[in-house]
């Protein structure tokens, strides 16, 4: 089970390179894309399910050759774009044996059985008979996922689905992608890099277009070691640390200090402790260096 | 702040191609309507001419309002969209929060929508002033440019109607949040106004319509219904009473609508709702938190083979299908088509306010209402159903399933078939509904979904695939609905730009009609042939639609081109070839039958050889001919392969003094031999006029006799051409099928067109007083009175009819014959009819009566004999003796024509105007037109077929009005006199609205130039005052007198000026006035009731107290009004209050001064007596024995009067 995707470019028409020569290898389990808002994304997830075509590349996913036999591809695609909307005035119920019929599945007691269970997984049972656009957030990315399971995906692909979640809500999420995503490949963006860290066994940054790292997240911590250090300094100290030190982020206390993060393979200064790396220090070193 | 949201929005729209979109469509259309009217066209086709001014005030109101029709469908997406399109990009939430009024927002938000329509509406005009001076258009019936007939028009109609409109739509579409809702609000409001104008067409209730009509055409139209030609020419718009009524009431109606949308208007989240269970709404809480689930599905196949794909494509139309009925635009489409279908039954067939039996076909026909209605549907939810999934944010969940692009599609294009096909059924069900309530259950089902569901369903189906493709490209659901409105009414319309072949205008082509009789004919295989032609194109375009079906996220119009052109393989290629191929190889044939096989000229050719026909032709209009005294002729219908051929042969004499050498045969195209008994040779032989002439060898002397023996063919019958008028059941054929001798006329009548091809002006027909015009009967010009013997054979399950009586009848083989002889002398003018025909026979004095009816449509036949026998008792008491023993009505089918005529002994009778009348006999019934148009008809055998004029001006008036008296005075008989004000009235409408549409000019009654208008409304009306004043008996008498003098008369014949002496000779002094008013001049009386009062007297009888004014004034043949020769001739009438006097013709007139009272709820005479009136205003004091009710001048609306509402007037009771 592999994803491949080869020399993939995009330019829109107001001149943004959208991908910039992609190369991609991605094998089963849980993949990660981290990138900031705008990086190129969901072009990125459109382009491999099959919504958009690129100027050029390739895409292959096991056999088929994703941009030229869509409709394979579609059979064991399970696609969750970053917001959707549903029909008016039909019910979850309503809606999902509406999208299994569009997958294929024929039998229509099938239909119903699947219908039933996904609403159980998604614990949407109770609500099966309320019309879909007058569901919260959570409710509606519950929805989301019951749709993309409806084909027994192979491939399944879902754009930043934790943003606007609440906690329990994420954490549900996260968990049927987890359960779901042990036999087949699953790409999952997000600029959270919590998400990635708990789930993904692959990840890849991306910014501008480009893949700037593509690395197994404990791998990215490991590299890492020993090169992450923080210190404690005052607001009016900060523009002169700026100057002289790599600075990761750094995030406030609640004494008004600041707590910098400093990406060095010695040790910058006196008063900097060492401290285990994290993957955003991962994440940030890699869209430093792409400045 | 308001011009700051203004502002805002009058930039979005500037930066919308939309909005040029909509620019350029109107400029195109407004210079294109304007000047198609002024001629713009010409070269193209016929000559645009007329008497009347293209814009002149109420010709560009004309335009405009054509034009606004469209234009409203603008407002839901302009005007309505201002607020919903805030919502739409969830700009509210942000929005709203912002500090400005409520008022500031949706004030802003209004006026830039009505600011862009108005933008639109300027650019419009703009168009149409335009378009009047292009190059090309004809100066003489374009006058200059004035801008008070634009601002008048913008002022009084377009700005309060846009502010009002604006106002219902911007308040629909905002609350509903739905456009959709806006465009069916527009929607209903035109189909409200068509129908108001029709249910209040009765004159006494079009001061409701006036009132009422939103859009205020009704109101301008209640002014301006009787303009005659030259008002129409020059006068303003009128600004006055119920005009600026209609505008206040409406102009509030607007501002109410405005402050209640003010009122209920929140800036809010959530859409406008009416919540019923607001009780029951409950707390919620979360309680899903955390949890691992075992994910286990139920293993699944998924199927992907074709009859999966198939089962899929079904289910999902059902889906979209199901969301289709239940959407409320399509449910109030529906309400109100079906309201408007069922009012539609009620008053379809309405003849002369008697109705028709709800016969099936008469269900369909009522159906066609329904026709905008299914078509607005299919435009609109073929965009909604391509879209709905973009529009609703799903399409990406959508476009990544394995469903493929045809089934994704083939559903959307199924659901709509099976919405025509519900909406279809709907016309179905009401139909049936109809003729149950009515009692009728002569059901066709069959008949029912033949028509529906095959032969229109077709026509549906051709546009849908046009909305698919239109909707695919354009990605706006409504501006797609928009271009398919356009192009729904603007395809027809290139007939104005000279495109006249129908396999040049998608799915336009023959239509189909059906009768009882015969079914629907011969016509179904043409209509199939064009049919099937646009579907081929229709698959073409929905093979276009497949290639550039949205799926994903293309993001322009090349990136589209670039995915069509990726899916242009397989089997798209192929496809596309074979229809293609099909479709050009249709048309081929169509054109080639059309154009090369057959000549096909276009109505400019038309016009072109009618101009050479005269050129070349008629200076032979004088040349002495030989007349035709006897017609024997064999005829042979062949009702199955609708063919006719026949021989026969014509005896001439040579009835001038002078000898003929030469004889012109105007003959048709059909297969024709000719053969006269004289040695001659043919000189000149015209194919294309079919005008051929012989050379006599030796001359035809004074008295000399020549015959003609003839054959004439029609050539073969084929799928798109019928060549012959045989039917399968009712044929009804004239003597149009043999030739004629000599120039026959049909010459250009419009001298500015003649001008333009040198032809010098045309003086129509010659006076009465021309000595040298009366050689000629205004029937023929090749004949005087003939015998006439004819043979008819048709198969053998008909009979065939012509005039004469039956000699012998036989059979042989499968054919059946007739031979028919007259024995006495009759007019040049026959016909022969066959069909499967049962007959009633009846009797009056010697005289055997007839009717030849088809088998189902025995309805009325007692009221046609009682016509009969009416008639002839009439006519032979008060004129002359009937000059045949026999009379025969015989029926041909509706699609044939809707009318009845007269030959010698036989009068074909079309079988909707009688036949299957549904009369109702009580007192408020309508009128038995099955009855008196059978007097007419029979009428006519005395009044042209014994009295025939010469083919001079006015004589009509010797057989259309003459016949129409003798009805209105056989009606009188029947229903009493006081049932004529309904019929008076009738025709006293129908006189003046027709005049306002004449393009030449109208003469006097005596000197008219046959308009039906004249010679029937007018004609009738003036014959029966006449008869009131000089009374029947004596006006008979002089008509007795006058037929006597010239029944059968040989030429030279006689015309208007002889009746007219002999109606002069009856006429006292003091009436002579009447003949000059009546016959002479057009005059036309304004007389009203000013005010009127009674009291009690102590006798126990009433005073009635009137006043009322009398004046009357002429029309020269423009309609421009004078009073007399010269200045003494008119009399004047002022008050202190008037700003201008009142003129009328001198006036010297008798007028009926009426008093009525009720009894048992009926109203009764009190008093009723000519007055001799000499001045415009006038007051009289009447005492009468009972309680009045009402007063009246002319009360019976004898005269010819301008406004018979207010003829009338109920007493104002003194309270004692």
């Amino acid at each position: 089970m592999k994803l491949t995707i080869n020399n993939l470019t995009k330019t829109y028409g107001n001149k943004v390179k959208a991908l910039d020569n992609i190369n991609l290898k991605i094998g089963k389990g849980m993949f990660g894309l981290l990138g900031p808002n705008g990086a190129g994304k969901s072009t990125l997830m459109r382009t491999i399910a099959t919504l958009q075509s690129p100027d050029s590349g390739e895409i292959n996913f096991n056999e088929i050759d994703v941009l030229k036999d869509q409709l394979s591809l579609r059979k064991i695609l399970g696609y969750l774009p970053q917001s959707f909307g549903v029909y008016p005035k039909m019910s979850a119920e309503e809606l999902l044996n509406y999208f299994a019929l569009l997958k294929g599945i024929s039998v229509k007691k099938e239909r119903e059985e699947l219908v039933n269970e996904l609403l159980d997984i998604t614990n949407l049972q109770d609500v099966k008979k309320k019309n879909v656009d007058g569901y919260s957030g959570g409710m509606k990315q519950r929805f989301g996922i019951a749709q993309l399971l409806l084909n027994d995906p192979k491939l399944i692909i879902v754009d930043e689905p934790t943003a606007g979640l609440d906690p329990a809500e994420r954490q549900r999420f996260l968990n049927v992608l987890r359960e779901v995503g042990t036999n087949c490949t699953v790409i999952f963006s997000t600029h959270i890099v919590d998400d990635v860290k708990e789930l993904c066994n692959d990840m890849a940054i991306l910014n501008g277009g480009r893949i700037l790292k593509h690395i197994k997240p404990v791998e990215a911590t490991a590299e890492i070691k020993n090169q992450i250090w923080t210190k404690v300094v005052k607001r009016e100290e900060l523009d002169e640390a700026e100057v002289n030190f790599n600075i990761l982020s750094s995030n406030y206390n609640i004494d008004n200090t600041l707590t910098i993060r400093v990406h060095s393979e010695k040790k910058p200064a006196a008063g900097f402790k060492k401290t285990e790396p994290q993957l955003d220090d991962v994440y940030f070193i890699a869209l430093k260096e792409d400045q | 702040m308001f011009f700051t949201i203004f502002l805002n929005e009058i930039k979005y729209w500037f930066g919308r191609p939309a909005l040029y979109i909509y620019i350029l469509i109107f400029l195109f259309i407004g210079l294109m309507m304007s000047g198609a009217s002024a001629g713009l066209f010409d070269f193209l086709t016929v000559t645009t001419g007329s008497s009347k001014i293209v814009n002149s005030p109420l010709g560009i109101t004309g335009l405009f309002g054509g034009l606004t029709g469209l234009i409203i469908f603008l407002y839901p997406s302009i005007i309505g969209v201002a607020v919903y399109r805030d919502y739409k990009s969830e700009m509210h939430t942000i929005l709203y929060s912002y500090p400005f009024t409520k008022a500031e927002y949706l004030f802003a938000k209004f006026f830039s929508g009505i600011f862009i329509v108005n933008i639109i509406v300027l650019i419009t005009g703009l168009g149409i002033a335009l378009g009047f001076v292009l190059p090309g258009t004809n100066p003489d019936i374009v006058t200059a440019f004035d801008i008070r007939s634009y601002l008048d028009i913008y002022l009084i109609y377009i700005l309060p109607n846009m502010l009002f409109m604006g106002a219902i739509v911007f308040g629909i579409v905002t609350f509903t949040r739905n456009i959709s809702a806006g465009f069916i609000t527009v929607l209903i409001l035109l189909i409200c106004q068509g129908f108001l104008a029709n249910l209040f067409d009765d004159p006494e209730r079009r001061f409701i319509a006036a009132i009422l009509d939103p859009f205020g055409d009704s109101s301008i139209y209640y002014y301006t219904r009787y303009w005659t030609v030259s008002e129409q020419n020059e006068l303003y718009l009128p600004i006055k009473g119920v005009v600026i009524y209609n505008r206040l009431i409406w102009g509030a109606v607007g501002i109410v609508l405005f402050t209640t949308i003010y009122k209920l208007f929140r800036f809010s989240q959530n859409a406008f709702t009416i919540n019923f269970n607001k009780k029951d709404s409950k707390r919620t809480t979360k309680s899903n938190f955390g949890g691992i689930v075992k994910i286990n599905l139920p293993k699944i196949n998924l199927n992907f083979s074709l009859k999966n794909e198939l089962k899929s494509l079904w289910k999902l139309s059902n889906i979209d299908f199901l969301f289709i009925v239940k959407s409320w635009p399509f449910i109030s489409i529906v309400l109100v088509g079906l309201l408007i279908n069922l009012i539609g039954l009620f008053e379809l067939g309405n003849i002369f306010g008697t109705s028709t039996l709800p016969r099936t076909w008469r269900m369909l026909q009522a159906g066609s209402s329904f026709t905008l209605a299914i078509n607005i549907c299919t435009f609109l939810y073929a965009g909604i159903l391509i879209h709905r999934s973009r529009i609703s944010n799903i399409n990406q969940l959508i476009d990544t399933t394995p469903i493929p692009n045809w089934v994704l599609l083939g559903s959307k294009f199924l659901a709509i078939l099976k919405m025509q096909l519900v909406l279809l059924s709907l016309i179905m069900i009401t139909g049936l509904l109809f003729q149950t309530y009515q009692g009728f259950y002569d059901y066709e089902i069959g008949h029912y979904i033949y028509e529906l569901l095959v032969l229109n369903l077709l026509y549906f189906i051709i546009w849908a695939f046009l909305a698919f493709l239109v909707q695919t490209l354009i990605s706006n659901p409504y501006v797609g609905l928009f271009v398919m409105i356009v192009l729904l009414i603007g395809i027809p319309l290139t007939q104005l730009a000279g495109i006249e072949q129908s396999i040049f205008k998608y799915n336009q082509g023959p239509g189909f009609s059906y009768s009882d009789m015969n079914g629907y004919g011969a016509r179904l295989g043409p209509y199939f042939i064009y049919n099937f032609y646009w579907l081929c194109l229709g698959i073409i375009f929905y093979i276009l639609t497949a290639l550039f079906y949205i799926r994903g996220l293309p993001k322009n119009f090349r990136e589209k081109l670039i995915i069509a052109k990726s899916r242009f393989n397989g089997k798209y290629p192929f496809f596309i070839s074979i229809f293609t191929i099909i479709f050009i190889s249709i048309g081929g044939y169509i054109y080639y039958t059309n154009n090369i096989l057959n000549d096909r000229t276009s109505s400019k050719e038309r016009e072109i050889e009618t101009v050479e026909w005269e050129k070349k032709y008629k200076k032979y209009e004088n040349y002495n001919q030989p007349r035709i005294v006897s017609v024997n002729v064999d005829v042979n219908i062949f009702p199955d392969s609708r063919d006719v051929n026949a021989s026969g042969e014509y005896t001439m004499i040579n009835k001038t003094t002078e000898a003929i050498d030469s004889i012109f045969l105007d003959h048709n195209s059909a297969l024709s031999t000719f053969k006269f008994d004289k040695e001659n040779s043919l000189v000149s032989e015209d194919t294309l006029y079919n005008f051929d002439i012989y050379k006599l060898k030796k001359p035809l002397f004074t008295g000399d006799t020549l015959k003609l023996s003839f054959t004439v063919k029609n050539k073969p019958n084929t799928l798109l051409r019928n060549n012959s008028n045989v039917i399968y059941n009712g044929t009804f054929l004239n003597s149009s099928l043999f030739p004629i001798l000599g120039y026959s006329g049909g010459e250009l009548t419009d001298d500015k067109t003649r001008e333009k091809y040198d032809l010098p002006p045309n003086k129509l027909k010659p006076h009465p007083s021309d000595s040298t015009a009366l050689g000629n009967t205004y029937i023929a010009k090749d004949a005087d009175w003939i015998d006439f013997e004819a043979t008819v054979s048709t198969s053998k399950d008909q009979i065939a009819i012509a005039p004469g009586y039956l000699q012998k009848e036989w059979i042989e083989g499968d054919r059946r014959y007739f031979h028919y002889k007259m024995d006495s002398k009759i007019l040049n003018f026959y016909a022969f009819n066959s069909a499967k025909y049962e007959v009633v026979q009846d009797k009056w004095n010697d005289v055997n009566l007839e009717i030849y009816y088809h088998k189902d449509h025995d309805y009325n036949l007692d009221r046609m004999m009682k016509g009969m026998k009416a008639a002839l008792e009439y006519c032979s008491t008060n004129f002359s003796p009937y000059q045949h023993r026999q009379l025969r009505i015989i029926e041909f089918p509706r699609t044939s024509g809707g009318f009845a005529q007269s030959f010698p002994n036989t009068v074909p009778f079309s079988e909707d105007i009688g036949f299957i009348a549904d009369v109702d006999d009580s007192e408020e019934g309508g009128n038995d037109y099955a009855f008196f148009i059978t007097v007419h008809e029979v009428a006519h055998q005395w009044w042209a077929h014994q009295v025939i004029g010469a083919d001079v001006l006015g004589a009509t008036v010797l057989s259309e009005s003459l016949s129409e008296y003798v009805t209105l005075k056989v009606i009188e008989k029947v229903n009493g006199k006081k049932k004529m004000r309904k019929f008076l009235k009738r025709s006293l409408d129908e006189y003046l609205t027709s005049r306002t549409f004449e393009s030449k000019r109208e003469n006097a009654l005596m000197y008219n130039d046959g308009q039906g208008y004249i010679r029937y409304q007018k004609g009738s009306l003036i014959f029966y005052a006449l008869s009131d004043y000089i009374g029947e008996k004596k006006l008979n008498k002089a008509l007795k007198k006058y037929v006597n003098k010239v029944a059968f008369q040989e030429p030279p014949y006689t015309t208007t000026i002889d009746l007219v002496n002999h109606v002069k000779e009856v006429t006292p002094d003091s009436l002579n006035y009447l003949i000059k008013d009546m016959f002479e001049t057009i005059t036309l009386y304004q007389n009203k009731i000013v005010s009127t009062e009674s009291k009690k007297l102590e006798n126990g009888k009433y005073q009635v107290d009137i006043e009322f004014k009398v004046s009357k004034y002429r029309n020269d043949e423009k309609g421009k009004i004078f009073y007399g020769n010269e200045e003494r001739d008119s009399i004047s009438f002022k008050t202190e209050e008037m700003k201008k006097p009142e003129y009328s013709v001198f006036l010297s007139d008798y007028v009926d001064v009426g008093i009525f009272g009720e009894e048992d709820d009926k109203e009764t005479e009190l008093y009723l007596k000519k007055h001799k009136i000499s001045s415009i205003n006038n007051k009289v004091s009447i005492i009468v024995d009972k309680e009045p009710i009402e007063v009246g001048i002319d009360p019976y609306n004898k005269l010819i009067d301008t406004n018979s509402e207010d003829n009338r007037k109920k007493i104002n009771q003194e309270i004692l």
